[in-house]
């Protein structure tokens, strides 16, 4: 026998005041939390689509970011001997120059810039990178032509069909956007793509930045590695999953910091509901008493006070879910970020999804139960025959 | 006077685990407050000096990444030839760097040589040092953070392997290390040497990332902010100008802005440290409702009774919040946390003034934390709540 959910819940409103400011303590803590979550798993998420474990990056060595890479048509031509790769007819290795464009953003009606990535390609990249999908027209290889990956459409200005924007050396070369593309809401989204002989010359360069592999079925992505970064070939190569954790690697550790400042908050919320169940059973004595007279154990006293401040937290967690909800729709949920030195500004947007949500209560339940060990011990501990002496 | 600290302290004790958690549940949002305080002010700080030194930061309009001739040097000069409202010119190139396996990225920066003691005088370059910068042309100058970080001392050579061309290993010599410069975690080399090193590759060289140059005035420097961007207007190589503040705080920014993301979380603390207390004073009102009605029967006036309730909010958030500022200004002061090697630690400073600030909000969290319970017995009836008693 156990005591009824009612029971808890309805003990809840008979000290409505401490309830209602216990569980704006804990709404406070787990909207700010649920913001932070939902800022990383957005931001992993659209990593995670680019972390395929058969495409490896190849760029020049020294260099971190295909930005800062240069890749001389002799070094690439070196990646032919590798036999790991896929092929088609052809080995499906896509060599790529990548430049960017300073372009405002949507969100501020234009008062910031953001750096968008400009990606040259050849047909090839389109079998390299499986999860890009055209939507609509391909740029033509005669013409200066691009197409918009559908986030960067969505949060930069300039990018819609039949608009141009100025790419090349100088900046003078005019190049119209005919078409858009997905990438399965990866990274690649936030980008332009070009005709790579086209950019090359709008750009007076003859080397490529980087190359992208597709490796054949089972082929092992450490051991490729391994031969690019051996006396072979002597480039850089890392997984796709590798070079975007380097990218983000900045982003992450400010989270990082945010995450304990966050858990430190919790601590405090733990201590909040603490003090509020010791003056709940404090003021419940000889009801407590009563309970145990009735048949009732400890540990059934003791599982009760948990539940009701679990219960307590939970209503706290619920008020922070949607007070974050409410914080995204009135503010904008679009959010971009800067890698760590490939100077790219990757788009993403934050949505409370129901993973997000099950953490946050997860994580608030966990306060609760926390917040309640000690009260709840302490309720268990009453003496029935004494307490109810008392006056 | 003394009875009145009596009864207050004896108030605070007699519930010592709820106080406790009171103190600790105002305490722990405090600390965050602080440290929350103490970056953005870092970054502010950051900021506000490069608005002081009023330098313009001239990129290409296309992107940051497009390079401009060196050559644009001579033209932005050649806008104020008296040399009186332009003070300097610097052409800077970005080329990151590394230290041979090891993963940690640099921001190595290729400056004139001859303009960047007068460019960058927040730097912090001495007099012998900058004889020695311009003499050897594998001179490197290393922001304080960095060089603490890897253990430079002046006189070490170093060898960086840049992030762009030539990626070749580059001896460096260590002049001068600011441990007061403005960018503590900022290297700066001669732009002659990494031209050389791009000659010997058969990479173009003369090329800058972007251009600094300081004015001297506010008016001056609104005036080429904008007269520079019409000098270079359909040109090849349009120029985008900025002043350096806004320069630096697009990346800022773009890097989760921090001080807005610190900024709601300091916010948030605050909240959460005023609602636990305001739980605790209206717990403790409820608990000794019948002690109020008492006093005030005894003649004790309604304004000394609120003053008390008052008083001992403060007193117990005061604890509370002296504990969180003290703690975060003692660890990163006097303890060796203050050498962490991790940059946001190494320019981190927990000042006195943010946590004197803390204080004073702990103060006002008790006042306002008190104001329903106060009030509430302020305006106590004596006869209904003496009516109330069990």
């Amino acid at each position: 026998m156990t005591l009824t959910l009612s029971y808890h819940w309805r003990n809840l409103f008979v000290r409505k005041t401490t309830t209602a400011l216990t569980v704006l303590v804990i709404a406070a803590v787990v909207g700010t939390f649920t913001w932070l979550l939902g800022f990383v798993v957005a931001l992993s998420d659209s990593l995670a689509v680019a972390a395929d474990p058969r495409k490896v990056i190849v760029m020049q060595r020294g260099s971190i970011s295909e930005t800062n890479s240069a890749l001389p048509p002799e070094d690439f031509n070196k990646l032919m001997q590798i036999s790991e790769v896929a092929s088609d007819g052809q080995p499906l290795i896509s060599p790529e120059m990548m430049v960017q464009v300073s372009l405002a953003r949507v969100r501020d009606g234009g008062t910031t810039q953001a750096n968008v990535a400009v990606r040259g390609v050849t047909e090839a990249a389109f079998k390299v990178h499986r999860n890009v999908k055209l939507l609509g027209a391909a740029f033509s290889t005669g013409a200066p032509e691009i197409i918009v990956g559908r986030k960067a459409a969505q949060q930069f200005q300039g990018l819609q069909i039949g608009q141009s924007i100025r790419l090349g050396f100088s900046g003078t070369r005019e190049y119209k956007v005919v078409g858009y593309f997905s990438a399965a809401g990866g990274p690649m989204e936030s980008e332009i793509w070009g005709y790579l002989p086209s950019l090359q010359s709008a750009y007076g360069r003859t080397v490529y930045s980087a190359a992208s592999l597709r490796l054949a079925d089972g082929a092992d992505a450490a051991a490729v590695v391994k031969q690019i970064d051996g006396p072979a070939i002597q480039l850089e190569a890392m997984t796709e999953s590798e070079y975007w954790q380097n990218q983000s690697s900045n982003v992450r550790f400010y989270q990082a910091v945010c995450y304990v400042l966050v858990g430190m908050m919790s601590l405090a919320a733990v201590f909040s509901v603490a003090n509020t169940m010791f003056s709940t059973v404090a003021g419940r004595t000889r009801e407590i008493a009563m309970l145990r007279t009735i048949g009732f154990s400890p540990g059934q006293v003791r599982l009760g006070f948990v539940i009701e401040s679990v219960l307590l937290s939970l209503v706290g967690g619920a008020i922070g879910c949607a007070g974050c909800a409410a914080y995204l729709a009135i503010m904008g949920n679009t959010k971009d970020m800067f890698g760590a030195s490939n100077f790219t500004t990757i788009a993403f947007e934050i949505h409370l999804t129901p993973l997000i949500i099950a953490g946050a209560m997860l994580m608030v339940a966990i306060v609760g139960v926390l917040g309640s060990l000690a009260p709840a011990s302490r309720a268990a501990r009453i003496q029935a025959i004494a307490a109810l002496r008392e006056p | 006077m003394t009875l009145k600290l009596t009864y207050l302290w004896r108030n605070l004790t007699r519930n010592p685990v709820r106080s406790l958690l009171t103190c600790a549940a105002v305490g722990l949002p405090i600390l965050i407050y602080v440290l929350s305080i103490s970056v953005i002010h870092g970054i502010e700080r950051f900021l506000d000096n490069s608005a002081q030194q009023l330098r313009l930061a001239v990129t290409h309009k296309t992107s940051i990444i497009n390079p401009l001739p060196a050559g644009h040097r001579q033209k932005i000069e050649s806008l104020d030839p008296t040399h009186a409202r332009i003070l300097t010119v610097c052409g800077v190139r970005w080329i990151g760097g590394q230290i041979k396996d090891d993963p940690r990225q640099l921001t190595t920066l290729a400056v004139d040589h001859d303009t960047f003691a007068s460019t960058f005088p927040d730097f912090g370059l001495k007099p012998d040092e900058q004889a020695a910068w311009l003499r050897d042309r594998q001179a490197l100058a290393a922001g304080g953070a960095t060089a603490t970080q890897f253990g430079w001392k002046v006189g070490d050579k170093v060898t960086i392997w840049p992030s762009v061309p030539p990626y070749v290993g580059m001896e460096f010599h260590i002049v001068s290390i600011g441990p007061d410069a403005a960018d503590p975690t900022t290297c700066w080399c001669r732009r002659d040497y990494l031209d050389e090193g791009l000659k010997n590759t058969g990479a173009p060289g003369g090329l800058v990332s972007f251009f600094f140059l300081r004015c001297a005035s506010k008016d001056d420097l609104e005036h080429f902010r904008v007269a520079i961007d019409e000098l270079f207007a359909r040109t090849p190589d349009e120029t985008l100008t900025q002043d350096e503040k806004a320069f630096m705080n697009q990346f800022i920014t773009q890097q989760f802005n921090l001080p807005r993301n610190l900024s709601i979380l300091a916010a948030a603390t605050v909240f959460v440290a005023i609602m636990a207390a305001a739980n605790t004073m209206s717990m403790n009102f409820r608990d000794r409702l019948n002690e109020y009605a008492t006093l005030k029967s005894l003649g004790f006036r309604s304004g000394l009774v609120f003053s008390l309730i008052q008083s001992e909010s403060m007193l117990l958030c005061a604890i509370g919040g002296l504990a969180g500022a003290a703690t975060p200004f003692i660890a990163f002061n006097y303890t060796p946390l203050r050498e962490v090697q991790i940059p946001l630690i190494l320019t981190l400073q927990v000042a006195a003034a943010d946590c004197l600030a803390a204080l004073g909000i702990s103060l006002l969290i008790g006042v306002i934390s008190a104001i329903w319970p106060s009030l509430m017995a302020a305006r106590l009836h004596v006869v209904a709540a003496l009516r109330n008693l069990e």
